[in-house]
């Protein structure tokens, strides 16, 4: 029924390609190529989620993936995370710079801190987990905290605290682990907007200091124009990259989450994303009827 | 940030020392209503409103004490009670606890075992004391067999299920760090067990009880269990009271002790 190429659909075949190869980056940290993925549903229809997605991300970029909900951004969230492997296809995380393996860190919503870890203790999870915490890895996260302005409340427990410091904590705990690919599965919504704000500029300065790549899955567009370098607009079942959108902002001054939102081409990018968006829901419906 | 966390502390405080007040209301009360109930009981029981005989009566009850400290065996029936349930409750819950935390492991096992489980449960553990006091006599072994029974299903079920329950996206997170299962169990698994452990331990304290006095009610040579059912039988009123106010006295001395146990280790819960 949901064939690549539905009748009904926008694109041909030809400008799929064409966006795909768009979306191939040199030294990728990231390289999905060919993922094919799907579910069966209880009746045993076999729905397919993914036919054949590829796309790259480089070093020290920040990719967004938009869609509405039910294109299988949770799905290719949870591929690239480890936590399901592809039915086909691959998925790539690139070496870090020296060689060494890389590493996927995520972040989501919820800040899943632990109630029974101070503040400090939730920080260095991630290393616990795989090694012994050195008092060098201690010394860091105490660092990182600090530069969040946590250094007061690094032996409070996490019901003490705000719903950003928190996030603040649980991004503290991604970085320690030195991911060269971080994953971000809305990460900022159940934030007031100042704080959102704040934690967008956190997220981007991670590419000056380290390198790391981020890939920001949301469903907010205005979030998804001021931190990335490119967009890329989910749509269909399956689900194929129906735009892809290079974010290119002339701000005053550097970029920052409120001066990449006072961009004048902020408004037509937005333009241009929604209403990809909205296009896509129409097809959507149409497909499945 | 840190006026934050002090605000945040400061409202902790002042709603436990709100509930600390009510507290101290709360069980003014119930002691005066109880005080009055003792005194109207005597009273009555004096007055002959009422069959002392059938009834005892609390200034009998202090007597029965006074003779079963000084002439009987009050203190040697309570320490015997006291050894068998908390033997009882310690290795029964422990065991109970234990093996239901390690089937976290094995989950294909763990359906089957609390298959198993559940059917020991539901059985009256009480029916089994005959089988029980036959199988290890009549002596503290049995007692402590049935305390232990009465225990472990409701132990590992509890623990089983706590297990399973742990968050799903905290269990993905230590899953996406690569941790090893060994790991996951001792830091993720167990700590988010506590909170459900100890409310266990603080139920199973009831069922370790009535376990160890069914136990001397069947067949023994001590225990307050003995000393109520001797009473009893001899229409002793004032002596099975006693024996009722130990028992009572005894439960919420463990409860006590589980909550201060659970306070301390559970400090991230209080400490705000």
């Amino acid at each position: 029924m949901n064939t690549r190429n539905a009748p009904g659909s926008t694109m041909s075949s030809e400008s799929v390609e064409a966006v795909s190869s768009a979306n191939v980056r040199p030294d990728p940290r990231l390289t999905v190529a060919g993922l094919n993925h799907g579910f069966e549903t209880d009746d045993g229809v076999r729905t397919a989620l993914f036919a054949g997605l590829n796309f790259s991300v480089a070093a020290g970029e920040i990719v967004s993936i938009v869609g509405r909900s039910g294109a299988g951004k949770s799905t290719l969230f949870n591929l690239v995370s480890g936590l399901l492997s592809p039915q086909g296809g691959r998925i790539e995380v690139g070496r870090r710079a020296d060689g060494g393996a890389g590493r996927v860190a995520y972040m989501l919503q919820k800040d899943l801190l632990m109630p029974w870890r101070t503040m400090l203790q939730n920080a260095v999870l991630g290393i616990e987990l795989y090694r012994k915490v050195t008092r060098h890895d201690i010394a860091r996260a105490r660092e990182m905290l600090a530069r969040y302005g946590l250094n007061s409340v690094v032996d409070a427990y996490p019901q003490a605290l705000s719903g950003g410091m928190r996030q603040r904590v649980a991004l503290t705990r991604t970085l320690l682990v030195d991911p060269t690919l971080v994953l971000l599965d809305e990460p900022f919504s159940a934030l007031d907007y100042e704080t959102r704000l704040a934690l967008e500029d956190d997220v981007m300065a991670l590419r000056q200091s380290s390198g790391t790549s981020v890939v920001l899955v949301t469903h907010d567009i205005e979030e998804a124009i001021a931190m990335s370098d490119r967009v890329i607009l989910l749509g269909g079942r399956p689900a194929r990259i129906e735009d892809s959108v290079d974010i290119k902002l002339s701000t005053q001054g550097p970029r920052t989450a409120v001066s990449a939102r006072e961009a004048p081409e902020f408004r037509t990018l937005h333009k241009r994303i929604w209403g990809g968006l909205r296009s896509n829901t129409i097809h959507h419906t149409g497909a499945s009827t | 940030m840190s006026d934050v966390v002090m605000s945040a502390q400061a409202a902790g405080r002042r709603t436990r020392v709100r509930r600390l007040k009510g507290l101290g209301a709360t069980s003014g009360v119930v002691i005066l209503i109880m005080v009055a109930l003792v005194v109207l009981w005597q009273v009555a029981a004096q007055r002959a409103w009422i069959n002392g005989q059938l009834f005892g009566s609390p200034l009998g009850i202090y007597k029965a004490a006074v003779v079963g400290l000084t002439q009987g065996n009050l203190v040697t029936d309570t320490l015997t009670t006291l050894n068998e349930t908390v033997l009882g409750l310690v290795i029964g819950s422990g065991m109970g606890i234990g093996l239901g935390l390690l089937l976290w492991f094995v989950p294909r096992v763990a359906g089957v075992t609390e298959g198993f489980a559940v059917i020991l449960n539901s059985i009256p553990k009480i029916a089994l004391g005959p089988l029980i006091v036959i199988w290890f006599g009549s002596d503290m072994t049995s007692k402590v067999w049935l305390a232990g029974i009465s225990t472990f299903a409701v132990a590992m079920i509890s623990s089983c299920a706590a297990a399973r329950e742990v968050d799903q996206d905290l269990l993905n997170l230590f899953r996406s760090f690569k941790a090893k299962p060994g790991m996951i169990f001792r830091k993720l698994i167990v700590p988010s067990a506590l909170p459900w452990i100890f409310s266990t331990l603080r139920v199973n304290i009831g069922f370790a009880l009535i376990g160890a006095v069914v136990g001397e009610y069947i067949a023994s040579q001590a225990g307050l269990g003995h000393a109520v059912f001797v009473a009893g039988s001899l229409f002793d009123l004032n002596t099975v009271w006693l024996g009722i106010i130990i028992l009572t006295l005894m439960a919420t001395l463990l409860s006590w002790i589980v909550q201060f146990a659970e306070n301390r280790i559970i400090s991230w819960k209080t400490k705000r």
